[in-house]
């Protein structure tokens, strides 16, 4: 077991003794993947503001007498022009469409002696129709504005001078302090809102780290030759492969936790902190068990698929492309589960590789995973990855798969 | 002592590989039915144009490939059965396995002294003695990647000493080296000799074998066509040197191939 112990020390030595290496493969991409979501948040918060702070253009056809007082009293911020009846549309929707205008209102022709006319069932209603472009953030927004603070106020302003006390109208209420009326487990909550999307980061970031590595790891010291030197030494294949797959696991797993937290501090960005129920999160010591042999066996698991398909490579060039597919598939067993909630699923889907994975993840996240079903997870990981792993050794024996020959 | 009897080796070509050497046929024998004796105390070298079999000879001693028929003993030991015990016997050089790159001699040598069950006094002992022969010393902190092809050759021939094998077995191992460096070498290899190592190394460099080898074997087309001590081939050959003495043999057993 010594020279297992040299060659993980030699393999960790090379990576964190190279300035290059070290910002390349953990600062580099970790620092991007922040960067890029807070971007991303910053962009949406000026877009937010933006919008807040556009004054909208409205123009009003066959606005009532007394709509203008109603306007004014609630002091609506927009600069409203008026149109009569006469007036032709077909110049504003033209605008509203190229997005210089933001909404046109149309009240029906005599709409208040409509109204006022109104006595018993089955007399005409007027209407208001907005005309609006859905694809312009500043027309959504002015619609939406317009109609809740506008027309809604109006709405009420008339009701309550036809019916004087607008409670009749009422009934009942539902729910007038909705917060009070919420029974839920936070911690589930939480959970069940990272459980989409934590099983699929942690998948994806665990193979991309054992992928970038392990093809330098072993093709690249076959391209250059290096890997021989330690054929020559009077150490096991077994001991080499051991040791090579350590190592790289240990870079693998250091890898996928500093990217993970970089996507959870720049989703925290994105979501302007509202993803601080993290923090809310907790786990039962045994569910903290469960997590982590999981892990250790999910990067045990990718680095033996990656370490089995660099050792067949022929180049490092070789190796991207069957990588490639390999990596198509882990994203696909992982993003099944973003699309399902935890729950009751068939025992055997526990016996599938990749997705077995990210699903119990999700599981423990929500904290519902059964005993069968993360013994079912690990040992499918397990009795595969230790195939995988003796079909490497195998693969150190051969000479033609290390030379060539 | 390395005793090869009857080596046979096959590879299996795939079809680039048969349009690249241009042959019809899907096997290529690099080496054929080769024996051979070189003895403790004794320099034995394998001579023989590019492609006769010569590294591929040597990879079979070394254990990195497996013969297709014959056996190999190095010191008592069989490559196949006890191939730990053998690569522990050997010091392998050869142009196509190379040092990390990103490490410095320094580092290659500890790493392997390691490897090789060497404690850590031996290995700093031998480390000065072999930097100091070689002189590695100015630059056995530098990284491999940025020393010269004389420095890296320098460097790996280090390596393999660390473990100060019992049988020492080089592959061309002037190839590329100026000439100061190169005889440092062939010097290193007499100590070895007189030390009472069993050295085996492959040449096509004419003057370094008549000067170097106790025995010379010569390979052609993976089949040995004569061996024994310089003045025997000489005689055999009934020429006065053995760049002559090679040719005469390559005209016949090179014409016997096609």
């Amino acid at each position: 077991m010594d020279a297992v112990k040299h060659i993980i020390k030699k393999e960790l030595t090379r990576v964190f003794s190279d300035k290059k290496m070290v910002i390349s493969l953990f600062i580099l991409p970790g620092v991007l993947i922040m960067v890029l979501y807070s971007v991303m948040g910053n962009l949406i918060a000026n877009l937010e503001k933006d919008i807040e702070s556009h004054i909208p253009t409205v123009y009003i056809q066959n606005a009532p007498e007394d709509f203008d007082d109603i306007i004014d009293s609630i002091n609506y911020i927009g600069e409203i022009r008026y149109l009569n009846s006469k007036d032709s549309t077909d110049i504003i929707k033209d605008g509203i469409l190229k997005g210089e205008i933001d909404l046109l209102v149309v009240f029906d022709e005599g709409f208040a002696k409509t109204i006022r006319n109104y006595s018993e069932a089955g007399d005409a209603i007027p209407e208001i129709r907005t005309f609006y472009n859905p694809s312009e953030e500043y027309s959504l927004s002015a619609r939406g504005n317009f109609k809740a603070m506008v027309l809604e106020t109006y709405h009420q302003y008339l009701l309550t001078e036809r019916f004087g006390n607008t409670e009749q109208l009422q009934v009942f209420h539902t729910d007038r302090n909705p917060e009070a009326g919420i029974i839920m487990d936070e911690d589930k909550a939480s959970g069940k809102a990272l459980s989409m999307l934590l099983p699929f980061l942690i998948n994806i970031m665990l193979f991309q780290g054992a992928a970038s590595l392990g093809m330098d790891a072993i093709t690249g010291e076959k391209e250059r030759g290096t890997i021989a030197s330690m054929l020559l030494s009077p150490i096991k294949r077994s001991e080499i492969v051991f040791g090579k797959m350590v190592s790289l696991a240990i870079l693998t797993s250091l890898s996928a936790v500093i990217y993970t937290i970089a996507v959870i501090i720049g989703i925290q960005n994105l979501a302007g902190g509202e993803m601080g129920q993290l923090a809310n999160i907790s786990f039962a010591p045994i569910e903290i068990i469960q997590l982590f042999v999981l892990l250790i066996l999910l990067v045990y698991f990718y680095v033996s698929i990656v370490v089995l398909v660099a050792t067949f490579a022929r180049s490092q060039k070789e190796a991207g492309t069957y990588v490639t597919p390999l990596y198509i598939l882990v994203m696909l067993g992982s993003i099944m589960t973003m699309f399902s909630s935890g729950g009751d699923k068939s025992t055997t889907l526990y016996a599938i590789p990749v997705y077995n994975g990210a699903v119990a993840i999700q599981n423990i996240l929500v904290g519902e995973l059964t005993m069968t079903q993360f013994g079912i997870t690990i040992g499918s990981l397990a009795v595969l990855a230790s195939l995988i792993t003796a079909c490497i050794t195998r693969a150190f024996n051969n000479e033609k798969v290390m030379f060539n020959a | 002592m390395i005793q090869i009897n009857k080596l046979t080796k096959i590879y299996k070509l795939t079809k680039k590989q048969m349009l690249e050497q241009k042959t019809k046929k899907d096997i290529k024998r690099a080496v054929d039915n080769l024996s051979l004796v070189a003895r403790p105390g004794e320099i034995y070298g394998l001579l023989g144009p590019n492609g006769a079999g010569k590294t591929t000879a040597l990879r079979c001693i070394a254990t990195l490939l497996k013969p297709t028929e014959g056996s190999i003993s190095v010191n008592g030991y069989d490559t196949i059965r006890d191939s730990d015990d053998v690569r522990r016997e050997i010091g392998f050089l050869t142009n196509e396995i190379k040092l990390d790159p990103q490490f410095s001699p320094k580092y290659m040598f500890n790493f392997f002294g390691k490897l090789h069950k060497v404690d850590e006094e031996t290995i700093e002992e031998r480390r000065e003695k072999l930097f100091s022969y070689f002189e590695i010393k100015d630059f056995e902190d530098k990284k491999i990647d940025e020393l010269s092809t004389g420095m890296k050759q320098k460097a790996s021939l280090a390596v393999s000493l660390v473990h100060d094998p019992k049988v020492i077995i080089f592959d061309e191992p002037t190839t590329g080296l100026d000439i100061v460096t190169a005889r440092s070498v062939t010097d290193y290899l007499r100590l070895l000799k007189e030390d009472g190592k069993t050295v085996l190394i492959s040449t096509h460099i004419m003057t370094e074998a008549e000067k170097l080898c106790d025995k010379i074997g010569i390979i052609i087309n993976g089949s040995m066509v004569s061996e024994g001590s310089l003045g025997e081939i000489l005689r055999k050959t009934n020429t006065k040197d053995l760049e002559d003495a090679f040719f005469e043999l390559y005209k016949i057993h090179n014409k016997e191939e096609e």
